[in-house]
């Protein structure tokens, strides 16, 4: 069974809408600045959203408002803005800071006092993203949270893919989201992988990642009830792909291994090869090992001519929000024709036998593919297709 | 999918067969904890022990994980070694998923110690690294030399009944041959505090699954319970999971021979249980043996694959049954085909998972 995607919505420090950032990708900005939303002594530069529409700003969760903002574009765009009657929806989110219970006045309240007041407790039980979203827009799932580290935005996008192919949903909304928050920017600070300056995916001289906020939601239904619906749909979630590491808490595989098998898991399910992608949305987060891994593994899989772009540099890292974020820009690309440049990279890197794009490219071609790796291990791949002028 | 394996851990130490045993025996008392904030009352608590979670075999490589990573990760491999299935030659056709509601917040909070005590630039990576929901997934693969998929999620009242839907969709669609899926929380003592704030606490320890109360009382508990489920035949039945009924994923239910409540305190009113108490069936609740939680609802399936696979029902720990339901009330061999374990949300959504011999 066919699995369509009708809807994309995205807001990150490239934009508040999908329009909004592809002119930034046209344009080369590069938003970043100094850290605005919560006092902190570190000085790393991260790409923060500026404006949130205030109609999403009454929850006092800032991941639920990015989501909000994008669910509703993403609605739009898939003409489900008045609602689901007669459809079974989903909804499958992934983050990685909106599902700790992290809350430092609370904590700091409690361990000086032993007391502490119960409003953030009150949120943070009323705020599970897959669960507040669903009520929010008033659907009965099935819906869940995945917690997958920084695959956790493509992994929720590959659940959907099951939930639909297995039948249990018509249609699905599925992404990821995540805030800046202090705790991953001293956690990813002290592991010594954030860059001072602004970041440079697959540079010989990369210092590693800039933090980022955001939310990248897809809505995905089964082909036949977007044809019900009146859609034409021009693209496709084509397949998914998962694989471990099982090495290390924090390192990706040295062999990339892991991310081989998920790629070459994700072609399998989309019934093609690798010759037939014409080009990959990579996780690229500047970091030595990520950048150098991803690189040898998407030559031994694609060969080392294949057009690679990475996104990181418009905005950031963006933890659970990234593989919605890069699902979304990958099929948004598929549909315009072109991929941006790879923001940030100048030199290449002798290690890293493929070359990022470095000016806006064109692409032709039916299928893209959208890798995400994470801390514990994970791995993920998405196949995204494009219609135009091809039969699936 | 059939049940092939079973790891438990809680309060009453650690195996399928200590599991067996605690439900043989009946109610056991919990922990008694202070609490600064609940008044000089003791504060009870279904706590595991450090011994329950220490293993020996794995213990260099998971040297550094915290209580949260290691109940999950002895959990699972307590269940892939009760089945009996070896996977030496199927690293990458093995799935893992982990439901938690709550998460490792335990070690976030040692994270948040950390950035009050040393200030933002002297925090530790290793805390850092152990406060993401997925590092016990991560050692349950790293201990097995898993390269299959894995995700862990989470949802506060289903998140268990999410995880079966997506183990039985992943075996369906031959993602992998056999998947284990399971649940974790832990209780903290910050957890303890916002539960002394949040729930009515039993404060003679013991949880009144019969009650039916729109203010029910709870014994937070905590632990882990890691099922192995497979698509095709294995060795060590226990039963089969023939589906989970509830949000918009209805399946027919038969009326079976035992309802198993989730009802625990956890999860607010507790007066929609009257509808499976009002029926002719068995009912039957064990959350006074391991606490309320959550993810208790895999705790509950644990108890009814025993049951079917056994064909035993198990006397109910706590027996108070103002409503004259027909509670199980003495342990006896029976014959038992079908079992139904129900959980009711805060806003009385129900959901189902139906268990057949």
């Amino acid at each position: 069974m066919n699995v369509v995607i009708t809807g994309i919505g995205v807001i990150s420090a490239a934009g508040k809408n999908l329009a909004e950032t592809l002119d930034t990708f046209q344009c080369g900005r590069r938003n970043a600045g100094p850290v605005s939303l919560f006092p902190t002594f570190l000085s790393y530069p991260v790409f923060e959203v500026k404006t949130i529409p205030q109609r999403w700003q009454k929850y006092e969760m800032r991941t639920l408002s990015l989501t909000l903002c994008a669910v509703e574009e993403a609605l739009n765009d898939a003409g489900l803005q008045n609602g689901f009657t007669g459809f079974r929806v989903g909804v499958c989110l992934g983050t990685s800071v909106a599902c700790q219970l992290n809350d430092i006045d609370f904590y700091r309240a409690y361990r000086d006092k032993g007391v502490a007041p119960m409003d953030s407790v009150d949120r943070f039980l009323k705020g599970n993203l897959a669960e507040t979203v669903a009520r929010t827009i008033g659907v009965r799932g099935p819906y869940f949270t995945v917690v997958n580290a920084c695959s956790s935005g493509a992994d929720a996008v590959g659940v959907a893919l099951s939930w639909l192919r297995s039948g249990i949903c018509d249609i699905v909304l599925a992404g990821g989201a995540d805030e800046l928050n202090r705790i991953p920017l001293c956690g990813f600070g002290t592991l010594g992988v954030i860059s001072d300056s602004l970041c440079a995916p697959f540079d010989r001289d990369r210092a590693g990642l800039n933090l980022g906020e955001g939310a990248g939601i897809l809505i995905l239904e089964k082909e036949a009830i977007a044809h019900q619906r009146g859609k034409k749909p021009q693209l496709y979630l084509a397949g998914y792909g998962s694989a471990g590491d099982a090495y290390h808490l924090t390192a990706p595989r040295p062999d990339g291994t892991g991310l081989e098998t998920a790629l070459r898991k994700a072609l399998a399910e989309a019934n093609i090869t690798s010759r037939d992608v014409c080009f990959v949305n990579a996780h690229a987060t500047a970091t030595r090992d990520n950048d150098r891994i991803e690189g040898m593994v998407f030559a031994r899989v694609f060969g080392k001519d294949i057009k690679v772009v990475a996104t990181k540099g418009f905005t950031g890292h963006t933890l659970g929000a990234a593989g919605g974020l890069e699902a979304a820009f990958t099929a948004a690309a598929l549909r315009e024709g072109w991929i941006p440049a790879s923001a940030g990279f100048v030199h290449p890197d002798d290690e890293i036998p493929i070359i990022p794009v470095r000016s806006q490219t064109p692409v032709r071609g039916r299928f893209a593919v959208s890798t995400s790796l994470a801390f514990g291990g994970n791995n993920a791949a998405l196949v995204i297709a494009c219609l135009e002028n091809h039969d699936l | 999918m059939n049940v092939a394996g079973i790891g438990v851990v809680f309060a009453g130490g650690r195996g399928i067969n200590n599991y067996d045993d605690a439900l043989r025996r009946g109610w056991m008392s919990p922990s008694l904890i202070e609490l600064p904030s609940t008044q000089n009352k003791t504060f009870p608590v279904y706590r595991i022990e450090l011994e329950t979670i220490t293993d020996k075999e794995f213990f260099w490589t998971v040297r550094r994980a915290d209580r949260f990573s290691k109940m999950a990760m002895i959990a699972a491999l307590d269940a892939l070694q009760d089945s009996g299935i070896v996977l030496d030659d199927k690293k990458s056709s093995l799935g893992i998923i982990v439901a938690t509601a709550f998460g490792p917040h335990v070690t976030t909070f040692r994270f948040l110690d950390d950035i009050l005590n040393y200030g933002d630039v002297n925090v530790s990576p290793t805390i850092f690294s152990h406060a993401v929901h997925n590092a016990a997934t991560s050692y349950i693969a790293l201990v097995l030399n898993s390269r299959g998929p894995t995700v862990t999620l989470t949802q506060f009242a289903f998140s268990f009944h999410q995880a079966l839907i997506l183990a039985q969709i992943w075996l369906h669609e031959e993602r992998c041959e056999y998947v284990l899926v399971g649940s974790v929380d832990e209780c903290g003592t910050v957890m303890n505090y916002i539960c002394s704030r949040k729930l009515k606490i039993a404060y003679d320890g013991r949880i009144k699954p019969f009650h039916f109360s729109a203010s029910p009382v709870a014994v937070p508990g905590e632990g882990s319970v890691f099922f192995l489920v497979a698509r095709g035949k294995c060795p060590k039945r226990y039963c089969e999971i023939y589906g989970v009924s509830g949000f918009d994923n209805h399946i027919e239910e038969d009326e079976p021979d035992m309802y198993i409540l989730d009802a625990d305190g956890m999860a607010g009113g507790e007066t929609k249980y009257r509808n499976e108490a009002a029926s002719d069936v068995k009912i039957a609740g064990y959350a006074p043996l391991f606490g309320s939680m959550m993810t208790g609802s895999g705790f509950h399936c644990a108890v009814g694959a025993l049951e079917l696979k056994n064909q035993i029902q198990y006397a109910c720990p706590v027996q108070d049954n103002p409503y004259g339901a027909n509670v199980c009330m003495v342990t006896k061999e029976t014959k038992i085909d079908e079992i139904s374990c129900i959980r009711y949300n805060c806003v009385h959504e129900r959901a189902v998972i139906i268990l057949k011999r």
